[in-house]
């Protein structure tokens, strides 16, 4: 109980100090920008133009969340060392797992809450566009919630013990390859040579598949969302944020703070 | 809980190795630390900077992990946090997050410490009222001066209560009466039964409230004992500042008393035995030298200090027979 408190504090200030980040509402103003200019593109096409706004608008909100996610995230542990916060917080009975999960549960919220703001300006603009809002719709940007949840985890990883220019590099490295590990994989298995297949299926078990988290095709398209799959991302969404936050937790307890 | 009856603190051959880069080269910054902190006395843990003050501190504190060595705080190895509801850290300039205010911040440390919600806002009111911020308390901390953030630091190490404090350069960025203020609260906090360790480089404040020093020069302890024990010896001197005096006439007082000699412009140095002091003034008035000053001189800590400062890597010991 006094663990989970403690946490609860230490989340509570990552948002208030996250809210206060400039970088978060430039972002979050270019986001808008986007969804809106979707409105724009789609007059371009005399063909499924409430798809192009939609799939656009889509792509805004999963790319500039992931922004915040990623920038916001790689320096939260770095600041704190940094101007020597960190110091007095665990000299009070804060393990150094407690310190990180409650930095990555403040950042997640403040992605969600960012995110959920995305949401209605899509939902206003395809109202405004005359494009159709279905269910799929929220249940597709609940999912970019959960790809957020284990973005933010992985960039609270490498802010654990390195620099907040080489935790950017890992963080946006990852989160590419993690939309493509399907496609690796599936390569990786065509191969002759049986080493390379062992190593692709090895990486595809390591590194996180975010595209568990995709489903604007489904969406924009007006196409059914399998419950399953949805069910499925929620446990592996929870699963490699577990494993991702406990081995920053691992690192982050042998670190010295100079 | 303790190993002992009444400590505290108990560090134990405590040696740090620092990599400087990514090679393999290894820089050691403790060289095999040991000293304990008794109940319910003012520990003053002096040195030059650099000495490894700081980073001791920092393995009490859990921020740095011994190479070799262990320390327990009351009976708990460092490394561990639980404990750490019964110690409160003051870091050397201290700084907090510049969007809260002086209630907020320390409402934050509260939280962490444990400190139930009905006594929170009493605790920081109180707190608040003791560091003299009473004022201030509402305003963002991103306006408070260096003095005033450190009062917040220390507001934030006492505001669950703790029954060890641990304070690195408690005075640093205080007025003189600030200085007084902070004096006065950790013998405040020794009258209540707490115990303080506290790092500092202002010798006057340690030779004025502590009651154990030990001192730490590049990674060693080369003196540790009751402040009792670095205080007036039996030898007595005074430094007499004189302009104009003949060279003959120095030459003359250099034959005649056992003195130390030191120029300083057209002025002359002279550190003389106590005994002597009345002989010398004799001789040099008579000579129509000017006497600029007359200043007694004792042993004291500033001594020790400097002198195991100058003693660089000599072996450790120990002043007035003690520990």
């Amino acid at each position: 109980m006094g663990s989970l408190l403690r946490i609860h504090a230490l989340a509570t200030n990552t948002f208030r100090e996250a809210i206060r980040n400039k970088l978060l509402y430039t972002l979050l103003g270019f986001s808008f920008l986007m969804i809106a200019s979707g409105v724009l593109l789609a007059t371009l096409s005399y063909v499924e133009v409430e798809e192009i706004l939609q799939d656009m608008g889509m792509s805004a909100i999963r790319f500039f969340s992931a922004g915040i996610a990623i920038f916001v995230g790689i320096g939260l542990i770095h600041n704190e060392v940094d101007r020597r916060t960190i110091f007095t917080i665990l000299s009070k009975p804060v393990s150094r797992s407690e310190f990180l999960i409650g930095k990555w549960a403040g950042l997640t919220f403040t992605v969600w809450l960012q995110l959920a703001l995305m949401g209605l300006a899509f939902a206003i603009v395809s109202a405004l566009a005359g494009a159709p809002l279905r269910p799929e719709h929220s249940l597709a940007i609940t999912l970019i919630g959960l790809e957020l949840m284990v973005l933010v985890a992985v960039a609270t990883l490498f802010s654990a013990f390195t620099t907040p220019m080489l935790a950017a590099l890992f963080t946006i490295g990852l989160w590419m390859i993690g939309h493509l590990t399907r496609d690796l994989h599936a390569l990786s298995q065509q191969s002759d040579v049986e080493s390379v297949a062992a190593a692709g299926s090895w990486l595809f078990q390591l590194l996180p598949d975010f595209e568990v988290f995709n489903k604007t095709l489904e969406a924009v398209h007006g196409l059914p969302i399998d419950r399953g799959e949805v069910w499925l991302a929620v446990a592996y969404a929870v699963g490699y944020t577990g494993c991702t936050l406990l081995v920053g937790s691992m690192i982050f307890s042998r670190r010295d703070f100079k | 809980m303790t190993d002992r009856g009444n400590e505290i603190v108990r560090v134990q051959g405590i040696v740090k190795d620092f990599r400087p880069g990514f090679g393999l080269r290894r820089k050691r910054v403790l060289h095999g630390v040991t000293f304990d902190v008794q109940e319910n006395e003012i520990f003053g843990f002096v040195g030059p900077n650099g000495a490894g003050k700081t980073t001791t501190l920092k393995i009490l504190m859990g921020l740095i992990r011994p190479t070799e060595g262990r320390a327990r705080i009351l009976g708990s190895d460092v490394l561990e946090s639980e404990f750490r509801h019964q110690i409160g850290f003051l870091p050397e300039n201290p700084y907090f997050y510049p969007f809260l205010t002086a209630r907020e911040i320390l409402d934050f440390y509260a939280r962490l410490s444990g400190v139930s919600a009905s006594d929170r806002a009493r605790r920081v009111d109180r707190l608040l009222g003791i560091v003299n911020l009473g004022h201030a308390m509402d305003a963002r901390l991103r306006t408070f001066s260096k003095g005033m953030l450190q009062r917040v630091g220390i507001a934030q190490a006492l505001i669950h209560d703790p029954k060890v404090v641990f304070l690195d350069e408690p005075m640093s960025g205080l007025d003189p009466l600030g200085r007084m203020e902070i004096r006065d609260l950790i013998l405040s906090l020794r009258a209540e039964g707490k115990t303080v360790f506290m790092n500092t480089h202002i010798l006057s404040d340690v030779e004025s409230i502590c009651d154990r020093v030990a001192i730490i020069v590049k990674g060693r302890i080369r003196h540790q004992g009751q402040i009792e024990d670095f205080l007036p010896t039996e030898r007595r001197e005074t430094d007499l500042l004189i302009s104009s005096l003949p060279p003959e006439t120095a030459d003359d007082l250099g034959e005649r008393f056992e003195l130390e000699m030191r120029g300083l412009g057209e002025r002359l140095e002279l550190r003389v035995a106590e005994k002597d002091v009345n002989a010398v003034l004799d001789a040099v008035m008579r000579v129509g030298a000017e006497v600029v000053s007359v200043t007694p001189r004792r042993s004291s800590l500033e001594d020790v200090f400097l002198d195991a400062v100058r003693a660089g890597d000599e072996t450790t010991s120990t002043p007035g027979g003690s520990r």
